[in-house]
């Protein structure tokens, strides 16, 4: 295999054939070691975070990727490929000055104008200091009600966007909440309180990406369609809405659901 | 037993649907006995010795040989479908191309335990690279599979990786995306050392002066069995590759490609084996009439023994060489679910029984005057051992299929799709 091991010869046919061998092993680790180092760069560079929303988004099934646009009724059907990041949606503009139409009833789910939200089932509060509060979502409430352990960032670690903001455990099941925008955390607060965490964000924040006004009660009844199509089972038609509203604390209420399905749809596992 | 359950449950990806638990593990008992079975089996050939099998100095090639050919023909699917795809631009086979790195994973790996078993003294094993033989096609074929299983490997890893549980790991999810991203280099060097090691298995049989049988001429250094291997494996790699899709829909209760990827596989599967078909008759016109007879042999001495007779010959090139290519390509034939999976059937039992005839016919035959036709029956340490490897693969896909995105990349891919 290589001239001081015995067999070698300094022939042609050894000599090309042992060429072409070694240039094939190279080329698969070098394949491979590329991978890690591009790996590594994203990480160092802060776009693993995106990356990874990005690939997870990539396999939401296209009933969970309605665009805002829809959920408001300006447009009839539309599907988002820009990972719900409207910040950097082309479309946005021409779509958004359009006429809203608001989906009525809320079955049980409540919002407000005030707050923003964010489609992994989190609010988002600009608050006069600059800073930005982020709690759960009332369909998150009526799911998870309230949790067994909560693990949160440390005051002063960063979060990034779509990225895991924090950790809940609730019934067995592990929970990761992501994070509506970046920033840096300034406090935390936790299950008792209305809010989970507070932020500051790292440049004047661009909110435009989080839901708000009519988009809300659209968003929330789909994903109310579909809680009810996942608690039906695989098998179960289509049924007309009966008009009844959630229970509060349904992962205590129906433990015997497949909730690994469900927490994963409603927190964009992917 | 909760606890399994559960993690079960939580490995399987979100909107597949899947058999439960229980018939799970039930359809795994059997194949992991067999496994453990072949297990035993080959320790007592790798402890004990070849003397434990019934091959001998005379018939050193046997079923496990046979049967490691025609696995290897038949994972050529991996390599070729991911030529198509990453390299022709095939988009619309990209739904089974993990399934085809799996069929190829299990056929490689397979094989190379079986060689491993067969070739013996595994402490030696590294031998073969360290002190290479480059006169020997054996030499190629050594140093093509183990750098291919490597590729296979590679590409396993992002298949892997897209399981949900390994999906939370961001540095995995992250490194799944940039080695998917160079996946298009490793399928090139797939297809550039399939290419060479399906050739050299050929040319292996072809450059045997000694049997008559075998022997062809050819190209330069390189026999003509060495391009008929290349061309049939390639015609079969996409017609296993529909039999095993069939199989899983078949236990699975529900179709996991559309109707156009299995014409697609099986237009360019016909296509491949017409041409093979025509240049395997041109080569047995050749062999018997010029190259054989050029060291005093006719036909009819190489059919003379039973049951090897030339029926064996029309069987190959006929009924499971031309007539597949015909139900794989017509269009009347190849509408019909039924003809395809027919004729990709006939296809893989063809270059099977190619393999076959290349192996045990040609060591059987006697080659000199004081030569007796020799007879060969596995042991049941080969058969067993075989056995195991292919349990082997039932396990490995299995696993795979539950756990992984073997068919399609977004979510409702796995569930029904159109096969209008």
């Amino acid at each position: 295999m290589f001239p001081w091991v015995d067999g070698f010869h300094w022939s042609p046919g050894h000599i090309i054939f042992l060429s072409v061998f070694f240039t094939v092993v190279l080329i698969i680790l070098t394949t491979f070691a590329w991978a890690i180092w591009r790996t590594a760069s994203d990480f160092r560079t802060h776009r693993a975070t995106e990356t990874c929303w990005r690939l997870n988004f990539a396999e939401l099934p296209e009933a969970e990727r309605r665009c805002r646009h829809e959920l408001a009724g300006r447009l009839p059907h539309r599907v988002c490929n820009n990972a719900f990041d409207c910040r950097h949606c082309s479309k946005y503009a021409e779509f958004a000055v359009l006429p809203s139409k608001t989906v009525a009833g809320n079955a049980g789910v409540n919002f407000s104008d005030n707050l923003l939200y964010h489609r992994g089932h989190t609010w988002v509060r600009p608050e006069d200091n600059g800073t930005l509060t982020i709690g759960l979502d009332d369909f998150a409430h009526h799911l998870i009600g309230h949790p067994d352990s909560v693990y949160l960032p440390a005051k002063g670690s960063e979060i990034e966007s779509n990225g895991i903001a924090w950790r809940m455990t609730k019934n067995g099941h592990e929970i990761g909440v992501r994070a509506p925008i970046d920033g840096t955390v300034v406090s935390t607060g936790g299950a008792k309180d209305a809010w989970y965490l507070k932020i500051r964000p790292r440049k004047p924040a661009d909110l435009r990406h989080l839901l708000r006004g009519p988009e809300v009660p659209g968003w929330l009844a789909g994903e109310v369609d579909r809680l009810q199509l996942q608690f039906s089972g695989p098998d179960a038609p289509p049924c007309m809405a009966d008009g009844g509203t959630l229970l509060p604390d349904l992962m205590d209420v129906m433990p015997a659901a497949d909730w690994d399905t469900v927490l994963a749809a409603t927190f964009l596992e992917g | 037993m909760g606890n399994l359950l559960v993690m079960d449950r939580r490995l399987i990806a979100r909107g597949a649907e899947r058999t439960s638990t229980m018939r799970f593990v039930l359809w795994l008992v059997p194949w992991v006995a067999l496994l453990a079975l072949g297990i035993y089996a080959a320790g007592l050939c790798l402890y004990y010795g070849l003397n434990q099998t019934h091959m001998d100095n005379r018939f050193a090639f046997g079923m496990w040989i046979f049967l490691d050919l025609g696995m290897i023909a038949m994972g050529a699917g991996a390599f070729f479908t991911g030529f198509l795809v990453y390299i022709l631009k095939q988009e619309d086979l990209k739904p089974i191309l993990n399934s085809a790195v799996v069929v190829g994973l299990i056929c490689y790996s397979g094989a190379m335990a079986v060689l491993m078993v067969d070739v013996g003294q595994p402490l030696r094993a590294w031998f073969t690279f360290w002190h290479p033989n480059t006169h020997s096609m054996l030499t190629e074929v050594t140093f093509c599979i183990s750098c291919y299983l490597l590729v296979l490997i590679l590409e396993y890893v992002p298949v892997l990786l897209q399981n949900r549980q390994l999906r939370k790991v961001p540095s995995f999810l992250v490194f799944e995306h940039q080695l998917h991203k160079l996946v298009p280099v490793l399928a090139a060097v797939g297809a550039f050392l399939s290419f060479f090691h399906q050739g050299s298995l050929g040319g292996l049989y072809g450059v045997l002066r000694g049997r008559p049988f075998a022997f062809r001429q050819g190209f330069a250094i390189w026999p003509s069995t060495f391009f008929l291997f290349i061309l049939s494996a390639i015609a079969v790699g996409p017609s296993f590759l529909m039999l095993v899709t069939a199989a899983v829909e078949t236990f699975a209760g529900r179709r996991l490609v559309g109707a156009n990827v299995f014409r697609k596989l099986g237009f360019i599967s016909g296509v491949l084996l017409g041409a093979y078909v025509a240049a395997k008759a041109i080569d047995t016109l050749v062999w018997l009439n010029i190259t054989s007879r050029a060291v005093g042999f006719t036909p009819g001495d190489f059919y003379a023994y039973k049951p090897f007779g030339s029926a064996l010959m029309f069987l190959e090139i006929v009924p499971l060489g031309l007539i597949p290519a015909f139900l794989l390509t017509l269009p009347v034939t190849a509408r019909k679910r039924g003809w395809l999976l027919c004729g990709a059937a006939l296809a893989c039992s063809g270059v099977l029984l190619n393999r076959f005839v290349l192996t045990v016919q040609t060591l059987a035959l006697p080659t000199l005057a004081f030569d007796e036709f020799l007879q060969y029956t596995p042991s049941w340490q080969e058969v067993v051992t075989f056995a195991g490897v292919i349990a082997y693969g039932v396990i490995l896909y299995s696993l795979s299929y539950r756990y992984l995105p073997l068919f399609g990349q977004t979510k409702g891919a796995d569930k029904n799709v159109s096969v209008g």
